[in-house]
């Protein structure tokens, strides 16, 4: 009996995931910041991408580390060339799930990989869902040496070690 | 009892796979280009497949010394120098204009890059650029009194296709088809056209520090020695450096393609060095 229970009840989930109400996002905007006393660095990336699954409260986001702009051209070349090595780690993801939703404001918890290492980490941040988009915005802090993010002493221009992360983006249900 | 478990385990499978299936529906078909394939504009004398980005403009000075084998009382040739300063200017990422005069040869370059096409990651495997300079010869109020001067006389051309790969991380390798044209040649049965074929790369040692060597073939015609340079490119945040060894001092194409008189097995081995910064006029 309980196994024809959960037979049914899987058998629903399951039909639900079928029918799962996805919303999807590719222009959203992404930027960080680094402050030291000497000099402000800051980026913006108008590519990324999200996916939210609101049935299973999956929350992915994915983005090209070469579609940073960097105010000054040097900046994006040491930034690709010596600091994220975007060519042999070209993209930034995180995987994660929407564990508590109060008020719109959300927690989401997940794996953010960027330069090739994963960690897990917890953000807070605003999340709006009405009946066909959500709106997501969140800041966070991320630390370079988290990342295996090496900034030699000797340069040009200072980078903090933590780096103020903002994220902005609109996601369409997908029909 | 078993038959949950294991609809289970395939629920939990399948909301995990879900994650992955999410990201692949932001897959994007987009064209990864492949960047930076040289640290500097040029791979040690010849122009490279890199241009200043937009509103960057970059000034160059360039340094030639004598030969090593002058002596010690020229000091193995630090005595006798010769500079060419330069300015670069990116009008657009993809097309870039120069200004430069050379010390000795007392000539002024200008020159245009555009790029063409760009290497594409598991897609187009080159990145090309077309190189077009004009040279003027300097000369003085009393040349300019001979009845025989012409102006035109002065000029002479280049004309280049730079076609460059990144292999790996470390190595790139160009080859450069380069068409010189002098509006007037020393002799009547000189061609006034001289092509010739550069072929160079570089292969970085460190994330700083890469080894650059270039090689021009004079295809017809040949009226000199072949140019052959090693270099080493050293970044250091705003500054490029590059340090080499060549068998021509001459920093501009007709010089140093067509009238390099030295031979590196007779030791005339020039040493000299381009330091380039760059400044970020509009952003």
């Amino acid at each position: 009996m309980i196994v024809n229970k959960l037979a049914i009840f899987l058998f629903l989930m399951l039909s639900v995931q079928v029918n799962a109400q996805i919303f999807t996002g590719k222009n959203g905007e992404i930027n960080f910041f680094s402050e030291t006393p000497i000099e402000d660095i800051s980026a913006v990336n108008n590519k990324l991408s999200a996916v939210f699954d609101a049935s299973t409260n999956d929350l992915v986001f994915q983005l090209n580390i070469t579609d940073f702009k960097f105010p000054i051209a040097l900046m994006q070349e040491h930034f690709n060339e010596n600091y994220l090595e975007s060519d042999l780690y070209p993209k930034s993801k995180f995987i994660g799930r929407v564990v508590n939703i109060m008020d719109e404001q959300a927690t989401v918890w997940g794996d953010l990989t960027i330069h090739g290492i994963t960690n897990s980490i917890k953000v807070v941040g605003s999340f709006i869902k009405s009946k066909n988009s959500v709106s997501i915005n969140s800041q966070f802090i991320i630390k370079l040496k988290d990342y295996n993010i090496k900034i030699p002493k000797i340069v040009m221009y200072k980078i903090a070690e933590e780096i103020e992360v903002k994220v902005n983006i609109e996601l369409i249900e997908l029909k | 009892m078993k038959k949950t478990i294991i609809l289970s385990i395939f629920f939990c499978s399948f909301s995990v796979k879900a994650q992955d299936h999410l990201l692949n529906l932001l897959s994007q078909d987009k064209p990864i280009y492949i960047s930076y394939l040289f640290k500097g504009t040029k791979v040690v004398n010849g122009q490279s497949v890199e241009l200043p980005s937009k509103g960057v403009l970059q000034f160059t000075i360039q340094h030639r010394f004598g030969t090593l084998n002058s002596g010690f009382y020229n000091l193995y040739g630090l005595d006798n120098s010769q500079v060419r300063l330069g300015f670069d200017y990116g009008i657009k990422d993809f097309l870039a204009v120069g200004l430069g005069r050379s010390s000795t040869t007392k000539t002024i370059d200008a020159n245009s890059k555009l790029r063409i096409k760009r290497q594409i990651k598991d897609g187009f495997p080159v990145t090309i650029v077309a190189n077009f300079a004009t040279y003027v010869k300097q000369w003085q109020y009393t040349d300019n009194q001979l009845d025989n001067f012409l102006f035109t006389n002065q000029l002479s051309f280049a004309q280049q296709l730079l076609i460059a790969s990144k292999i790996n991380r470390d190595l790139t390798l160009q080859i450069s088809p380069t068409l010189i044209h002098y509006n007037l040649v020393e002799t009547l049965d000189e061609p006034n056209d001289k092509y010739s074929l550069g072929i160079g790369g570089r292969y970085k040692i460190t994330k700083r520090i890469s080894v650059n060597a270039e090689y021009f073939h004079q295809l017809n015609d040949k009226i000199n020695n072949n140019v052959l340079s090693f270099g080493f490119d050293i970044e250091t945040g705003g500054h490029v450096f590059q340090l080499h060894l060549s068998n021509s001092s001459a920093m501009i194409m007709p010089a140093f393609i067509t009238k390099n008189t030295g031979n590196w097995l007779d030791g005339d081995i020039y040493f000299g060095f381009n330091i380039s910064r760059v400044f970020t006029l509009y952003k």
